[in-house]
């Protein structure tokens, strides 16, 4: 039996396999607090929102971390959970926040919006799930910049490859 | 850079001062003790500047001594010494007294991991 | 239809932003430390107002005060005042600050099978126990002691009659430290909820009861280790718990070097030896109190018969060599804190 793929299908794959790389490459990355990252395959994801709606990014994002996971051999592990716990964050604020009357964010909005709900979201589970103690509270303001400075970043990335893709055109 | 961006940068500027304040702001370094003496508030003292303080009682001067985010009776004038033998106390909640000289000190934490302990 | 999600989730997104700034919210938790009872009298209420938990503390604060008078076992009082009829022999008519924990007591050492004995009030004012502060010295003479322990003193020998009291046996002279913590406790939470507060902790020199929950979430009450800084275990309690402590290391004293503690053994004279503290939860605060120190006068091997003949469930004995004994009703709940994961020994259950 052959099973039926759509468009939308080989996209996702595509594009997972582009975030799953990144991925990989910065789960190499040091961070004062493992599991904690600053999200860069978020710039795949945020991509994919602005280009290929929501549905597609949702996709994106959970298979990014399902696979990436089992790649790294961390499924089901605490690192999994905190970056399950920083995708459906991330995913769950940008389908509210695009779903926002008059369309007002663009890249950098979303990145941003997503970067924090991402980092939210994983401090909550380090902190509530794994190390409950005062001192992570410390940490908080540190991940939180981190957080918006790699969204700017990223959303500046994602709005400069629409721009030159834009001009090529 | 469109409207809503704009708006989003505000909003996370604010939220990350606001998470400084919350966190590193003066008399939120981590945890602090408050020291009661003959039945009122004495003095709230930070875990995490070394110091010994002269709390004076009714017997006399009992001294708490602070270092590395901890508290203790370093010395008191009272004859069972059983503050000084309760030790260093850090975790939120726990708490020692000097009944005699009518001092006592609780450690209040962040988080308060306990709301109440049992001794 | 669509413009409908749309707004709601533009209200989702707002709340968002509302709880992220109404984390920090003061919570309603209110807190207050007396050095009364001849202790640390810690009270936390959650849910109610400022005001309100100023009157409260200032009733709690003067039913603490009231109670030490009237329990006192070595400064003018109710209580002295009884110990010295009782010494008469003659029947007289018992205060009524003090005729409910004779009655209540007598109950609880006949349960106890004499382990918990408040008639032993001579054999703790003979060690120096009866006193703010011991002065320093040697432990009492070996025949003082046998003396006073061979005098047999009972609650059995007290005869009540409705609310005359008759001691039958001089030796008798009644000390309620092993009950009185946990029993005023227990009417301070009454008197809470005849206030009408549902959420709160009293905790007198370690033995708290805790009634209604922290918000949404239960209480949490650290058990300090005996053996140690710190805290050893943590465990949940919410609607009406207590959990009270009973350990060697609340008041000594030591002489050339060997530790004398102020649990004595009735049987013996002396300070127990061989378990450092046992952690008791049960519904009410008096019982859970009695049971503490009982059990750990009965030692390791008889705590376990000593608590069923208590009714008591949930137990955690901690010997002198950091061993952990439990019954199985505790061990599903004690949360351990410690680095290392203790030993602990499961018993059947109760």
């Amino acid at each position: 039996m052959i099973l039926q793929t759509t468009r939308e299908d080989h996209l996702i794959a595509w594009l997972t396999a582009l975030a799953i790389t990144i991925h990989l490459a910065e789960s190499a990355l040091p961070s004062p607090l493992p599991g904690v990252k600053p999200g860069l395959a978020n710039i795949i994801t945020i991509a994919v929102l602005v280009r290929f709606g929501w549905r597609v990014a949702a996709w994106v994002g959970v298979l990014r971390v399902l696979v990436g996971s089992l790649v790294l051999g961390t499924f089901l592990s605490p690192t999994f959970f905190l970056s399950f716990g920083g995708a459906v964050a991330s995913i769950a604020i940008l389908g509210l926040a695009s779903l926002v009357p008059g369309r007002p964010f663009g890249p950098l909005g979303y990145s941003v919006l997503s970067a924090l709900a991402h980092m939210a979201a994983q401090f909550g589970v380090a902190y509530y799930f794994f190390i409950p103690h005062a001192a992570l509270l410390h940490l908080l303001p540190v991940l939180m910049t981190a957080a918006v400075i790699f969204g700017i970043v990223s959303g500046t990335i994602v709005a400069a490859m629409f721009r030159s893709s834009e001009k090529r055109c | 850079m469109r409207p809503g961006d704009l708006l989003v940068l505000l909003l996370a500027a604010v939220l990350v001062s606001y998470l400084y304040l919350a966190f590193w702001g003066p008399g939120t370094a981590g945890e602090y003790a408050v020291i009661h003496a003959n039945g009122s508030e004495w003095q709230k003292v930070s875990l995490h500047e070394e110091h010994e303080w002269q709390v004076p009682g009714p017997l006399g001067t009992s001294t708490l001594e602070v270092r590395d985010g901890r508290i203790r009776f370093s010395d008191s004038p009272c004859q069972n010494k059983a503050c000084i033998h309760s030790g260093w106390l850090s975790h939120g909640g726990e708490a020692a007294a000097c009944l005699p000289n009518r001092i006592s000190v609780q450690v209040i934490g962040r988080d308060r991991r306990y709301d109440s302990i049992s001794f | 239809m669509k413009m409908l999600h749309r707004h709601i989730a533009f209200a989702c997104l707002a709340l968002l932003l509302a709880l992220l700034t109404a984390c920090s919210r003061e919570e309603p938790v209110h807190h207050i430390q007396l050095l009364t009872f001849g202790t640390i009298v810690d009270v936390t209420l959650y849910g109610v107002e400022a005001d309100r938990a100023r009157q409260v503390f200032a009733a709690v604060e003067e039913d603490f005060k009231n109670m030490h008078a009237a329990w006192h076992a070595w400064k003018p009082g109710p209580l002295a005042r009884v110990n010295e009829l009782l010494a008469t022999g003659e029947a007289f008519s018992a205060p009524p600050s003090v005729l409910p924990l004779i009655v209540r007591s007598q109950e609880l050492a006949r349960r106890s099978g004499g382990l918990f004995n408040p008639a032993i009030g001579r054999l703790l004012a003979l060690w120096g126990f009866q006193s703010d502060e011991r002065p320093p010295g040697p432990p009492p003479a070996p025949d003082a002691i046998a003396a006073l322990v061979a005098a047999r003193p009972s609650m059995d020998d007290l005869i009540v009659d409705g609310v005359t009291v008759r001691s039958t046996n001089p030796a008798v002279r009644l000390d309620f430290g092993a009950m009185a913590k946990g029993y005023g406790v227990d009417l301070v939470i009454d008197h809470l909820r005849q206030m009408g507060i549902q959420n709160a902790i009293v905790n007198a020199g370690g033995n708290l009861r805790a009634i209604g929950r922290r918000g949404d979430r239960p209480w949490r009450i650290g058990i300090r280790n005996p053996r140690g800084p710190g805290i050893i275990a943590s465990v949940e309690v919410q609607d009406d718990e207590s959990v009270i402590t009973s350990g060697d290391y609340e008041r000594y004293f030591e002489y050339e070097g060997v530790r004398y503690h102020h649990i004595l053994d009735p049987r013996t004279g002396y300070p127990t030896q061989g378990v450092a503290a046992v952690t008791v939860i049960h519904d009410n605060a008096t019982e859970a109190d009695v049971a503490s120190t009982a059990l750990l006068i009965a030692g390791v091997e008889r705590w376990h018969e000593t608590a069923r003949a208590l009714g008591i469930k949930q137990v955690m004995l901690i010997t002198s060599d950091g061993t952990i004994h439990m019954s199985p009703a505790m061990a599903e709940r004690i949360r351990f804190e410690t680095e290392q994961p203790p030993h602990v020994i499961r018993s059947d259950p109760l």
